[in-house]
């Protein structure tokens, strides 16, 4: 979108002030590696800038100030290369992540504009060379707009959709947006790692029962020949798988806890996940003593007396 | 109700394997009453294991009839449906040691069988007590199997033997691991408890000196069996 949609936004009625944003993914080096991050690029003195700077300041020049995420480990004052210009750092946020969980920096519009460009300039120059005409420094990712009271986010929002031909959330609607698309996608990747995970736990557990079953196979075959039921012997595997399953997944949270801040994502661990995986592995370790159930049912009680 | 135990009436098992079929028992016909001690005596291959299985109602014979405490378990096919109910509730099996659960206690070893046949928890404690006392071993209620000695664990598989309180006990060579002195106090014990308690017993065992503690004598040679009294019999 170009960033000249901003005048028509604030011309639309109702519409106190409108602000062109960019949103790109970077490099930067910290320390100890390059960090993967997203830049927001923001018009100095309009809305979108930094929430909750717990020192230093938000960017007051056009250009090189950047606002980092204390996650990243800078200090005020220090210098990071980007692109080709040295950028320093004068404000700290905290908790400041993308919806993917990477950490945010902000810096101008401006910056942000031409940091797009140096990445992209070899679509630019096999554009230029089609024909198109250079627009890189008006492109903006989203215009976000402030309403004046009196009026409803949502009408305008409507208003905006039908008179400007252009997508307009309201912040209720950009949250539900948010976590239909962007995290709707990233969990449908972590979905499909969680049903590979399940299916090699699933497995290993199989086998590790099936394993400890094939062992115990004199002791079940003396269990049936002094009469111990089916069910009963049944129960004692899925028993066993499930102590199992319990203490793995007790040790898998405290790991899982552990190491999270090690991420560089920002991993979140709700307990809402811990009780559906809590379910996840009851069921995993049934259907992994499935196999050794079968090889006890066709235990012969008769074997209890040989060598 | 009869005073029987047990009734075999022409009971033949043969084995068949992919190129031979082997008859181990004949047909063979023996009673035994309520609280009889029997010792099942035979070469090493004659059919006293296979005998003391189909007793049991583990292994299926190939034709006959048997009666266990008035009651027709076979003829010529299954007649008892549920046979693991049957051996929980009415027959104990021993056998050489180590055929106990390892990875459970004494006294859980002992208590399985009342446990699954509803006995009240305060009951089939205070019954495994009394029957680990009984065997002189009521200090180890606690211990794992494996921490036991060959005679204490013959004695814990005794016990468990006991603890349902059978009309039946079927014991194949419960002595072989235990030196002479163990073995005769094992025989004691058995003896004790089959007048006690009109228990019937088939004991499969090689040792002659512990002849006089049976009231009869199962002798098995080339699929046939005869029946004397322990009294009458010569050993050799
Ligand atoms: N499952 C089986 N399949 C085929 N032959 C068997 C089987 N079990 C035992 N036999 C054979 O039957 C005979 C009697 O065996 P068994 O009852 O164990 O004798 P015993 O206990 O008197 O030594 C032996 O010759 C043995 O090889
Ligand atoms: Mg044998």
């Amino acid at each position: 979108m170009f960033e000249d949609v901003k005048y028509q936004i604030r011309n639309v009625e109702g519409v106190s002030e409108a602000a062109a944003m960019t949103f790109q993914t970077i490099q930067i080096p910290t320390s100890l590696k390059q960090e993967r991050v997203t830049a927001v690029g923001y018009e100095i003195g309009k809305i979108g800038k930094p929430q909750n700077i717990i020192s230093g300041r938000e960017l007051a020049r056009e250009h090189y100030e950047i606002v980092v995420d204390t996650k990243l480990g800078f200090k005020l004052d220090d210098k990071i290369p980007l692109g080709r210009n040295i950028y320093t750092v004068v404000g700290i946020t905290k908790g400041a992540v993308s919806s993917s969980g990477e950490a945010l920096v902000y810096i101008s519009l401006k910056d942000a504009q031409q940091l797009q460009f140096l990445a992209s300039n070899d679509t630019i120059r096999s554009d230029r060379a089609r024909g198109i005409k250079d627009t890189t420094s008006t492109i903006v990712n989203t215009i976000v707009a402030k309403v004046s009271s009196g009026y409803s986010p949502k009408d305008i929002a409507e208003n905006i959709k039908k008179w400007k031909h252009k997508s307009a959330y309201t912040n209720e609607k950009q949250v539900e947006i948010l976590t239909k698309n962007v995290i709707e996608k990233s969990s449908k990747q972590i979905g499909l790692f969680t049903i590979i995970l399940i299916i090699v736990s699933s497995v290993i557990i199989s086998l590790i029962i099936y394993t400890m079953t094939i062992g115990k196979i004199k002791e079940i075959a003396i269990l049936k020949l002094i009469g111990m039921p089916n069910i009963e012997i049944v129960k004692m595997i899925v028993q066993q798988s499930l102590v199992l399953g319990f203490l793995a997944f007790v040790a898998g949270n405290i790991f899982a806890n552990a190491i999270k801040s090690k991420f560089p994502k920002n991993v979140q661990l709700l307990p809402e996940d811990s009780v559906g995986l809590f379910f996840v592995v009851v069921l995993v370790s049934v259907i992994g003593s499935l196999f050794g159930i079968y090889k006890a049912l066709k235990a012969n009680p008769a074997q209890a007396i040989g060598e | 109700m009869s005073s029987l135990a047990i009734k075999v009436e022409n009971l033949k098992k043969e084995y068949i394997t992919k190129d031979s079929t082997l008859q181990v028992i004949k047909g063979i016909d023996f009673e035994l009453e309520k609280g009889e001690i029997a010792m099942l005596l035979g070469p090493s291959g004659s059919g006293k294991t296979t005998l003391l299985l189909m007793l049991g109602c583990i292994l299926e014979p190939t034709s006959g009839r048997i009666t266990l405490d008035d009651e027709i378990v076979y003829e010529d096919r299954w007649i008892l449906k549920d046979t693991r109910k049957l051996r929980r509730e009415k027959l104990g099996f021993i056998f050489q040691a180590h055929n106990l659960i390892p990875f459970l206690n004494v006294q859980d070893n002992v208590t399985l069988l009342p446990q699954l046949n509803g006995i009240a928890e305060v009951e089939y404690k205070k019954k495994a007590k009394e029957i680990l006392t009984y065997l002189g071993i009521e200090d180890k209620t606690n211990y794992m199997i494996g921490s036991l000695s060959g005679g204490q664990s013959q004695r814990v598989a005794i016990a468990r033997s006991l603890a349902n309180d059978p009309r039946i006990i079927l014991a194949d060579e419960p002595t072989a691991a235990l030196d002479k002195e163990r073995a005769i106090s094992v025989m004691e014990l058995l003896r004790k408890l089959a007048k006690e308690q009109e228990v019937a017993m088939i004991v499969v065992t090689h040792d002659d000196r512990l002849l006089p503690y049976f009231d009869s004598v199962l002798k098995i040679d080339d699929g046939y069996l005869t029946k004397t009294k322990a009294s009458e019999t010569k050993l050799h």
